[in-house]
């Protein structure tokens, strides 16, 4: 499908799920970010700073909106290269601006958290990363490809890299279990049906679902869901996973299970794991490296036990999940 | 002024969201990228045969019914009964057939596709698609309108069949007012392939409507269960009003400047 019509479709989803929470900010701000665009365009590497604001002056309120986003970004000393980049990333459905020049590098290797309020824009991050929506402005790397720039089929091949897990699980309800996760491996190799079995009942048994594999999806519990969509993630040997919400709707213990799972493969499998959430438990459990999103942008990102000894009010009151700070109900 | 043509812009925007929908299908298809994916036009139309077909040739053999009774019984109020086959051979095929495969096929089939693909956008189905790297547009809606005409042809004209066999029993063995030879030579004299063909190409019309539109609808879903109850429901709109005019733009073309009638030389 068309860049345009992905976006309009979504436009039309947003709309339709009713008045959010995310503010609209100062058409002032939108051209400071103008004005940064093109010389930010010209050095599409890692991205280690956001830019200040060069004007305060003339930006008060928005100075007051972001002042606790000191974009201060650590990198791990164990990281290679970032898997994935954004770069000045604006993106806007209807009035309300949901990424505001937002700036990430997830790193190579090593399992990333984006962690933030609710409706911060941390699923939309995702659906930038696998080109499901583009940016208004900015640009979201790949490996160091331009995701906005590709066409179709190269935008197919890219996605190839990438194994998604949606909040649940999103399997396809007219196929079993089974059929599901080997649906990628019929659609993309050559294997026969042996080979196929193989690593289905192996990714399969990995997550736990080993006797399940003839069940269809609404027979399955939300963490069986969930499992069985991440066996599904797996089983072309991503180099990116990305994990959106996988703690939503379960219990303690199960979200626990799953981030010993998440572990345990990463460890297995290597390559960039990217978990979205705002489970702070989630993120002491399985983040090595962690970025907070907030209003659109990066508050600070680095290593996990660097952003848990943070001295950033909004980032210590945010993984500390203590009511009184610079997050409100707002 | 404005708000009077808000809803008419509306009407024409999305006819014309539509059309370019369906010309991305239409290209998916006889484009051949479908092909990619031959295995799931093949369930997709194993799922017609069995989902749809027979309730398809009931509501067929109903209607013939019906053309014959009403039709043995006009003739025999116009003193007329021997003619009975003529009002068979017309409604049966030129008319009712186009028009309850188009019905059928819109709550049937068209709802189905609304209500299944709507299902799979609302659920991150789709998307889970095509974050594999599957074509989303070619998995599910061209690869169902290639199902629709591996089987549609087919479980229309056996449709056709069960009308006449319906209006037969009717009149020749209900009514019984003219013998089974009478009935057959009127019903054959006042009907001919190039009809047959005619008919085809309407009943086929529809479906691709039907399938287009609902394709459209599923795919272009969203706002949640809501939002899919209410798009099928415009799609079901949609398609009862597309029936009608194909139906009555296929008479005008086909048989609206010849009635192709053996009647007065």
């Amino acid at each position: 499908m068309e860049r345009d019509e992905r976006n309009e479709e979504h436009d039309q989803h947003f709309e339709d799920d009713g008045p959010t929470s995310w503010e609209i900010e100062d058409d002032d701000e939108a051209e400071e970010h103008e004005e940064h665009e093109d010389e930010e365009r010209g050095s599409r590497t890692a991205v280690t700073y956001e830019p200040e604001p060069d004007d305060e002056d003339d930006h008060e309120g928005e100075d007051d909106e972001y002042r606790w986003h000191t974009a201060k970004r650590t990198r791990s000393d164990t990281a290679e290269s970032d898997a994935v980049e954004f770069i000045d990333v604006k993106k806007t459905f209807g009035r309300n601006t949901v990424l505001n020049g937002l700036n990430l590098g997830i790193p190579e290797g090593q399992i990333s958290m984006i962690l933030g309020p609710s409706g911060t824009g941390k699923s939309v991050c995702i659906k930038h990363m696998v080109g499901l929506l583009y940016p208004d402005e900015g640009d979201v790397l790949v490996h160091g490809e331009s995701v906005p720039d590709m066409r179709d089929d190269d935008l197919f091949e890219m996605r190839k890299k990438f194994g998604v897990l949606f909040q649940d699980g999103a399997l396809f309800g007219s196929m079993n279990l089974y059929d599901n996760v080997a649906f990628p491996l019929r659609q993309h190799t050559d294997k026969g049906e042996d080979e196929i079995n193989e690593i289905v009942t192996r990714r399969l048994k990995e997550v736990g679902l080993g006797g399940a594999g003839d069940k269809m999806p609404n027979e399955l519990s939300g963490g069986m869901r969930k499992r069985a969509g991440f066996a599904r993630a797996l089983v072309l040997d991503p180099q990116i996973v990305l994990f959106d919400e996988p703690d939503s709707g379960l219990d303690p213990v199960r979200t626990a299970l799953l981030c010993e799972l998440i572990k345990e493969i990463h460890e297995e499998n290597g390559g960039a794991y990217v978990v979205i959430t705002h489970d702070i438990m989630s993120a002491r459990r399985v983040a090595e490296y962690i970025a907070i999103l907030w209003k659109g942008r990066i508050v600070e990102s680095g290593p996990a036990a660097e952003l848990f000894n943070s001295d950033n009010q909004f980032v210590r009151q945010f993984l500390s999940g203590e009511a009184r700070g610079p997050l409100g109900m707002e | 002024m404005g708000r009077i043509l808000a809803a008419p812009r509306d009407w024409v925007a999305s006819l014309g969201d539509i059309a370019q929908f369906s010309a991305r299908v239409f290209y998916e298809v006889f484009g051949l990228r479908v092909f990619r994916f031959f295995g799931e036009a093949l369930r997709q139309a194993g799922v017609l045969i069995l989902g749809s077909t027979m309730v398809i040739w009931s509501l067929a053999f109903i209607l013939g019914l019906q053309c014959g009774i009403e039709g043995a019984y006009f003739n025999r109020s116009v003193g007329a009964p021997a003619y009975a086959g003529v009002f068979s051979a017309w409604c049966d095929l030129r008319e009712i057939m186009p028009y309850a495969f188009g019905y059928m096929m819109s709550a049937k089939v068209g709802t189905g596709l609304v209500a299944e693909i709507g299902a799979m956008r609302i659920t991150d189905e789709i998307d889970a698609l095509e974050v594999m790297g599957i074509s989303s547009m070619t998995f599910l809606c061209a690869t169902r309108l290639l199902a629709a005409f591996m089987v549609l042809p087919f479980m229309y004209l056996a449709a056709v069949g069960a009308g006449f066999f319906a209006s037969y029993l009717a009149v020749v063995e209900q009514i019984g007012e003219v013998s089974s030879g009478g009935f057959f030579l009127i019903f054959w004299m006042f009907q001919n392939p190039p009809d047959l063909l005619y008919s085809l190409i309407k009943g086929m019309a529809m479906a691709t409507m039907i399938v287009l539109v609902g394709t459209y609808y599923g795919y272009t879903a969203g706002g949640g269960p809501v939002g899919v109850g209410t798009a099928t429901a415009k799609s079901m709109v949609l398609n009862v009003v597309g029936v009608h005019l194909i139906g009555m733009l296929g008479t005008q073309i086909f048989w609206g400047s010849d009635p192709r009638a053996p009647i007065g030389g």
